[in-house]
């Protein structure tokens, strides 16, 4: 089974420490969740998982491939997809566009083959859109396919964003934060699409604010605070643990 | 009425070059390149074509085809330094190539006749020819835009990390966009030359890039409608009113002020829009959630 391996990882902006010594494992068929204050580093992580920052230290590898100096597009074609944390859509464009443009690396048309053999370019993508109507179907949004991106629910363009990252049918889901700005029945739905897709020997790293969100679905987690990981280990137990609560949730752990 | 007809087939002649250069354009846009560098391009395949056909008499087609591969050569070349750079840099870089491409034709005198110009070029190419180009090259358009190429060209202008996330090789991409673009713009320049008779180095100068970037900017810079209907406009605008052609720059300048302020999309992007809306809306599926953007 592929798994996802930090190692040690670091990452210095100038003399400012952003990630120190940061070892996580995302395991497939699992939900792993990566959880800390807004500074924590998070983010600094997930772009460096996806190649958009170079390490200063350490290693990431994926299976059998090295990813720490692998260029973006590259770690995609090794099978990681992402979502992001501001949402990032063709506005203009329609939903089943949107997720069309995830299936790049499944299609196979060149210029060439635009030239000269539009009818098999073409065919190539009415089967492009058969797919992203499947997933969209899944998703629940068949209805909405024609509205253009900026003109839906946050709730709804995060649905279309991680549609498009399915569409490379990646064995590795990065989600940051995926339920921001969702409802209850909402992130209930994805939860349920979440535990299908772990089913499927996918894994998934999920990037997360919401407390209850991580606790109902993580089967393990990373607590990350200064730049690095202060606690892991199953929800329940990582929630209790006094580093946490004080580093982490501090006084506003009753409203999680 | 045949006579109308000949007193417009300059006109009509006219457009269908500007509409290639327009294509040159619109494609290293939609690539997500911001090139302006098109001037140039025409200009090195206009001279290739113009000096092999006047100084070492070969026939028109091997001129224009070699203005082709000079073209599509310059912009292989200059996509490895314009790579490095973004957005309104890009911008500056290329209007620097087109002022280096007018003062080697100036000072090249011996090969391109100088400020004086290049002369004599035999005149082969007329309507006919100059309408199978511009319909093969919207053709090729066209064909982008039903395939992926399409798809990527939009999410790598929009997006670069989003297309860098999906599996896109960026770097591959712009560079075949720019490259058509090259290609696209000798072509044309080579027509030019062999319609014209005699080239001279300002005609591919700054004045040429705004023309040719206004068409775009007008049409719009998604559909293959935007350049034909950008440079369909801007053509026909001084032929329609007189006084309007000694100010032809002018009249451009504040139309592309206009147009960026108010149809930023350009006027066929924003019809299909507003087309496309109206149909979704009519199609009665629209949410409760939708048209009001933000939940939260």
């Amino acid at each position: 089974m592929t798994e996802l391996v930090l190692e040690n990882v670091g990452k210095t902006f100038g003399g400012v420490v952003a990630s120190e010594n940061v070892n996580i494992r995302v395991p497939a068929g699992r939900i792993t969740g990566l959880i800390g204050p807004n500074g924590a580093g998070k983010t600094t992580i997930v772009n460096m998982i996806t190649g958009m920052l170079a390490l200063s230290s350490g290693r990431i590898t994926f299976g059998d491939t090295d990813l720490t100096t692998m260029m973006p597009h590259r770690i995609a074609e090794a099978g990681l997809a992402r979502t992001f944390q501001n949402i990032r859509l063709l506005k203009d464009a329609s939903i089943l566009e949107n997720v069309m443009i995830g299936f790049h690396m499944a299609e196979r048309s060149t210029l060439l083959s635009a030239l000269f053999r539009l009818p098999g370019a073409a065919k190539e993508t009415r089967d492009t859109r058969a797919a992203a109507m499947a997933l969209l179907d899944r998703f629940g949004m068949t209805h909405l396919r024609d509205h253009p991106a900026g003109s839906l629910s946050y709730g709804h363009q995060r649905r279309v964003e991680m549609m498009r990252a399915l569409a490379a049918d990646p064995q590795l889901l990065l989600l940051d934060e995926p339920v921001a700005g969702m409802n209850e029945a909402e992130s209930a739905e994805l939860a349920r699409i979440f535990r299908e897709l772990t089913d499927e020997g996918r894994a998934i790293l999920l990037i997360e604010h919401d407390m209850r969100f991580v606790t109902d679905l993580c089967h393990h987690v990373y607590v990350l605070d200064g730049g690095k990981v202060i606690s892991e280990g199953r929800p329940a137990d990582v929630l209790a643990d006094p580093v946490v609560v004080t580093a982490y949730l501090g006084e506003s752990i009753d409203a999680a | 009425m045949s006579d109308f007809i000949f007193n417009y087939i300059p006109v009509f002649d006219l457009f269908l070059l500007h509409l290639g250069f327009a294509f040159s354009q619109y494609i290293a846009l939609r690539s997500g390149v911001f090139s302006l560098a098109t001037a140039a391009f025409a200009g090195i395949g206009a001279y290739t074509a113009g000096i092999l056909s006047v100084k070492l008499g070969l026939p028109s087609p091997v001129g224009i085809a070699a203005g082709v591969v000079l073209g599509t050569a310059a912009a292989l070349f200059l996509s490895l330094p314009l790579s490095k750079l973004r957005g309104v840099y890009q911008a500056i870089a290329t209007v620097a190539f087109v002022q280096i491409v007018v003062s080697l034709n100036i000072y090249l005198e011996g090969l391109t006749g100088g400020a004086m110009g290049l002369n004599g070029i035999p005149h082969t190419v007329g309507t006919p020819v100059l309408f199978v180009a511009a319909a093969g090259v919207a053709y090729m358009m066209w064909a982008i835009n039903r395939t992926r190429l399409g798809r990527t060209f939009d999410v790598i202008r929009e997006d670069e990390a989003v297309a860098v996330s999906l599996g896109v090789p960026m770097a591959r991409y712009q560079t075949l966009g720019f490259a058509l673009s090259g290609g696209i713009a000798g072509l044309f320049g080579g027509l030019e030359a062999h319609h014209t008779y005699a080239l001279e180095p300002n005609q591919f100068g700054f004045t040429f890039l705004i023309a040719i970037l206004s068409y775009v900017v007008l049409g719009g810079r998604s559909s293959v409608l935007g350049p034909i209907v950008g440079t369909a406009v801007l053509i026909a605008l001084p032929e329609i009113a007189r006084p309007l052609d000694e100010n032809r720059v002018l009249v451009y300048g504040l139309l592309l002020i206009l147009v960026i302020n108010f149809l930023p999309r350009g006027i066929a992007d924003t019809a299909i829009d507003r087309l496309r809306l109206r149909r979704v809306a009519r199609s009665g599926s629209a949410p409760a959630k939708a048209g009001k953007a933000v939940e939260t």
